[in-house]
């Protein structure tokens, strides 16, 4: 086996044998897995719909679930090395060439995987550490109408509840502004929002 | 904030025996801005200008800051208003003397009292950069950017007295979540010009 693009360190030796019992699934069948697992990667969290899923797959086909799971795991192998590397379509479908399926089958696999990769990728992205993330802004302005130094004041504040992540925990930071730090922090908002937008 | 006493124009005569005009607005103004309760340690420093035992000293610092405070309170800002305070009896001359000191400081002392009421932690300063994420765990080539705002929030005035307590909180936007912000300010700028223009 030639170098592979999705990975550096050698292959489990499993995996080829994998790939031939894959060969032997019909065109329709390859294509119902393949949705089944793509399903799964744009949406890590449903573990439990994912391995419904592949035992009704394992039922439908008479294929024993034990097996299929060994397959499956050999197969996702490959994609989520490419995701990491930020693979093309062509390297993904020469590596699975590489470890041993069908032409046809790598070919169908790799058109998937192109159709999928914007969603895998901003899912990564996602995952890549924040600190202090903004989850959440919540706002209230009003006037305050007196005081207990001033009978009648009629000036207007702005209060901000900024929801913050730190670590685990999310922390609730009050803050208010007064009209004109209002209008200076929106300025600059908008500032931020350009210099994103130029190196997007 | 203190009312207006009956015997605070009595103690307020006192003024008569300052040393110049310039000691009773001197006098004026510190009476202002002195908490309730720093009110005692004012008076103990005004008794040797006044030439005034220390109980006297007293009832007039505290006269003159029911009497500022009063003004201040109300939002009066015309002379007649003022002069009205005063009995009929009081002393003409040092009336209108402590008028116009009154006068000349209203606005200040607005705005004195504004910048001290309570709120919420206020918002002393802001910064930001943006920054390029170029690698992590989960993807070994991206291109990222992704915005840093550093807020300075200082806890109420009221409760740190002369030394505001300033915190530095670092937080980090994603462009969504920027995006999603800048929607919620330009309502909140939509709304305050709807206001404003009725």
């Amino acid at each position: 086996m030639g170098l592979l693009n999705f990975t550096r360190e050698p292959v489990p030796e499993a995996v080829s044998g994998d790939m031939h019992n894959l060969n032997q699934l019909s065109a329709q069948q390859f294509s119902a897995l393949t949705e089944v697992l793509f399903r799964f990667l744009t949406e890590p969290k449903e573990v439990e719909r994912f391995l419904t899923q592949l035992s009704d797959f394992a039922a439908m086909n008479k294929i024993s679930l034990g097996p299929l799971k060994n397959i499956v795991k050999s197969i996702l192998l490959v994609p989520n090395g490419a995701l990491k590397r930020n693979l093309s379509s062509e390297q993904v479908r020469a590596d699975f060439i590489a470890l041993g399926l069908s032409e046809e089958k790598a070919s169908y696999f790799a058109e998937q995987w192109k159709v999928n990769s914007p969603t895998l990728t901003r899912l990564a992205v996602g995952q890549t550490l924040m600190i202090n993330q903004l989850i959440d802004m919540e706002w209230k302005f009003g006037v305050t109408a007196g005081s207990s130094e001033l009978e009648k004041v009629g000036s207007i504040f702005l209060q901000l509840k900024l929801v913050i992540k730190k670590g685990s925990q999310l922390e609730n930071v009050y803050v208010e502004l007064t009209l004109p730090q209002f209008y200076s922090f929106l300025h600059e908002m908008e500032r931020v929002k350009t210099s994103l937008e130029s190196f997007s | 904030m203190a009312a207006l006493r009956d015997g605070d124009f009595a103690a307020l005569q006192i003024l008569l025996k300052a040393p110049s005009k310039e000691a009773v607005r001197q006098l004026c103004q510190e009476c202002f801005s002195s908490p309730p309760g720093a009110l005692g340690p004012l008076a103990q420093r005004a008794c040797p200008g006044l030439a005034i035992s220390a109980e006297e000293a007293e009832q007039l610092v505290s006269a003159l800051h029911n009497l500022t405070r009063h003004v201040v309170y109300r939002g009066l800002t015309r002379a007649e208003d003022i002069l009205c305070l005063f009995p009929e009896n009081f002393h003409q001359n040092l009336k209108n003397l402590l008028t116009k000191i009154i006068l000349e400081n209203i606005s200040a002392w607005r705005n004195e009292a504004q910048a001290s009421q309570i709120s919420l932690p206020r918002l002393v300063d802001m910064d930001w950069r943006v920054d390029i994420k170029t690698s992590s765990d989960s993807i070994v080539r991206m291109a990222v950017p992704t915005c840093l705002l550093q807020l300075k929030i200082q806890e109420d005035a009221a409760l740190c007295g002369n030394n505001p307590v300033v915190s530095a909180l670092t937080m980090e936007l994603s462009k969504e979540t920027l995006d999603t912000m800048l929607e919620g300010l330009g309502r909140i700028r939509d709304q305050l010009s709807a206001v404003a223009n009725k």
